[in-house]
């Protein structure tokens, strides 16, 4: 190719930038819900909105300004601090929603944070994605199934607003109340869940087996009879009464080693299986016991 | 795939060509004690560009990046903008082989296009960071009633990139760096601004039209 083809590359990827970021910026809000320091949010539905938990300090007629400068009001739904994540609801439903990517973030690829802290206009950093990575615990309490790490400035206010591809969708939510002196991103696929939670029950659901466990060694032989390489299990070392676990006659000592179809070889891994989805859903839990594989069906009850 | 590789490579030399290009048209201003800072190549005649705070006090000494130095005097100067126009003492036939930057039209910015800081962050000379413009905002000016406009960018700074140019990507000047905020926010002056001054300092309210 020729120099001024490569010049045209370079002009073609600015321009496609800066495309991505009006298109995405429609899309996000600036969210006045705590004192002097206005955030931003994602509308992700005609009338819901997005938003970092930490942000929303006042839950009623929250001021909210649209990207052409249109005021409107909004009120909390819901929130779930564990992932940092909450969801209000405007008076009257807008538009344009932002557009949210099919696939997952790749590290290397090219993103943009969004964000809009003031009237004047939309505020975008450029960087890449460092890392997608999970699950981790969170500093409230939470454990985040899944995060995109990036290297964009996250500027003051960005918290709640979008991070971007350069095709201007949406790969994730962008937070730093998780960390302390950093922000990450929850995953659009991740943050959506929990939003839909947030907005049908106001709370995310949890899923409550009443196991205390903690992670073992299972010897080759019986992972021979598992019929599958897995080398760890969850050790039963408490089981609550009246909990869904003893109702269906799970024992100290038994090793839980799979939970609807999938291996679980570490505690995280069953908190993540454990969402509002399973809730009051007959679920088929496997278990070494002497020695020996069992399949035993538990009605998962919901974490209060 | 292929193609995908073929194009970052492309991409990869033509920043890398852009960069060198633009660099021709950079200057560093040498300040007795107060350091290096930057300045633009932007008219004919030996017009140079730069921060009101790289030449406020002293006598200015530019040099290209070649090594080829430059006795100049302060033309004109404005502290509340951060501006002054430099002209370099050297003889009319040579005026012409200095090559001038390529000016863009800021008021047609976008938030999200590519943004190349060029200049001598901690005296590296012709050094290059790359970012994006992160807003265009208006503010109020200091010692002086009005607004400016201005650019701001996540392309990092440092000292020594002041006066320098923030390029788009066609190396067009978009605006002179002029001030960090924050750590880790780069301010710089558009060049529809820096345009007006220059007129204002050379005496002529409007440039002739090229045919």
């Amino acid at each position: 190719m020729s120099n001024s083809d490569g010049n045209n590359l370079l002009e073609g990827l600015s321009k496609a930038m800066a495309d991505a970021v009006e298109k995405a910026g429609a899309g996000t809000v600036l969210l006045n819900a705590r004192r002097r320091f206005p955030a931003s949010g994602v509308l992700y539905d005609s009338d819901l909105i997005l938003t970092a938990s930490h942000v929303v300090e006042r839950e009623d007629g929250v001021p909210i300004i649209l990207w052409d400068g249109a005021e409107h009001t909004a009120n909390l739904l819901g929130r779930d601090p564990g992932s940092d994540l909450a969801v209000l609801r405007l008076s009257n439903p807008v538009s344009p929603r932002a557009e949210f990517a099919a696939q997952e973030a790749r590290v290397g690829q090219l993103v943009l944070a969004l964000g809009r802290p003031t009237p004047e206009g939309i505020q975008a950093s450029l960087g890449v994605v460092s890392a997608v990575a999970g699950p981790v615990h969170t500093r409230r309490g939470g454990l985040l199934e899944r995060y995109i790490r990036t290297d964009a400035i996250p500027y003051p206010g960005f918290s709640g607003g979008p991070l971007i591809d350069s095709a201007g969708q949406v790969l994730g939510v962008n937070t730093s109340g998780l960390t302390r002196g950093a922000s990450i991103t929850i995953p659009s696929g991740l943050a959506l869940q929990i939003a839909k939670s947030l907005a049908e029950h106001g709370s995310v659901k949890r899923g409550y087996l009443g196991v205390r466990s903690q992670p073992v060694e299972i010897p080759q032989h019986q992972q021979d009879g598992l019929g599958r390489q897995q080398a760890s299990g969850l050790l039963l070392v408490g089981v609550e009464k009246k909990s869904p676990a003893s109702e269906a006659g799970l024992m100290v000592g038994d090793i839980l080693v799979g939970f609807a179809g999938q291996p679980v070889a570490d505690p995280d891994e069953l908190f993540t299986y454990l969402t509002g989805e399973v809730v009051g859903r007959p679920t088929a839990v496997e278990i070494v016991r002497a020695g020996k594989l069992q399949k035993v069906t538990v009605t998962i009850g919901e974490r209060k | 795939m292929n193609l995908g590789i073929d194009l970052s490579v492309t991409l990869t030399d033509s920043l890398a060509d852009l960069c060198q290009r633009v660099n021709q048209s950079l200057v560093v201003v040498q300040n007795g004690r107060s350091g290096a800072g930057a300045g633009v190549i932007w008219r004919s005649g030996g017009i140079v560009v730069t921060n009101y705070h790289v030449i406020h006090r002293g006598r200015p000494r530019v040099s290209l990046l070649d090594g080829n130095e430059f006795t100049t005097s302060v033309h004109a100067k404005a502290k509340h903008i951060d501006l002054a126009v430099l002209k370099l003492e050297i003889p009319e036939t040579e005026r012409s082989a200095l090559p001038i930057a390529e000016i863009a039209d800021s008021r047609n910015l976008r938030v999200g296009q590519i943004a190349l800081a060029l200049g001598h962050p901690w005296g590296q000379l012709g050094s290059v960071s790359m970012g994006v413009i992160t807003s265009l905002g208006r503010v109020p000016l200091r010692w002086r009633k009005g607004a400016v406009d201005l650019i701001r960018t996540d392309a990092g700074l440092a000292p020594g990139n002041s006066g320098g140019p923030l390029i788009d990507a066609s190396g067009a000047v978009m605006g002179i760096n002029t001030m960090i905020v924050g750590g880790d926010q780069g301010i710089a002056v558009p060049s529809h601004v820096i345009n007006e001054f220059v007129d204002e300092a050379l005496g002529q309210a409007e440039l002739p039209v090229a045919s």
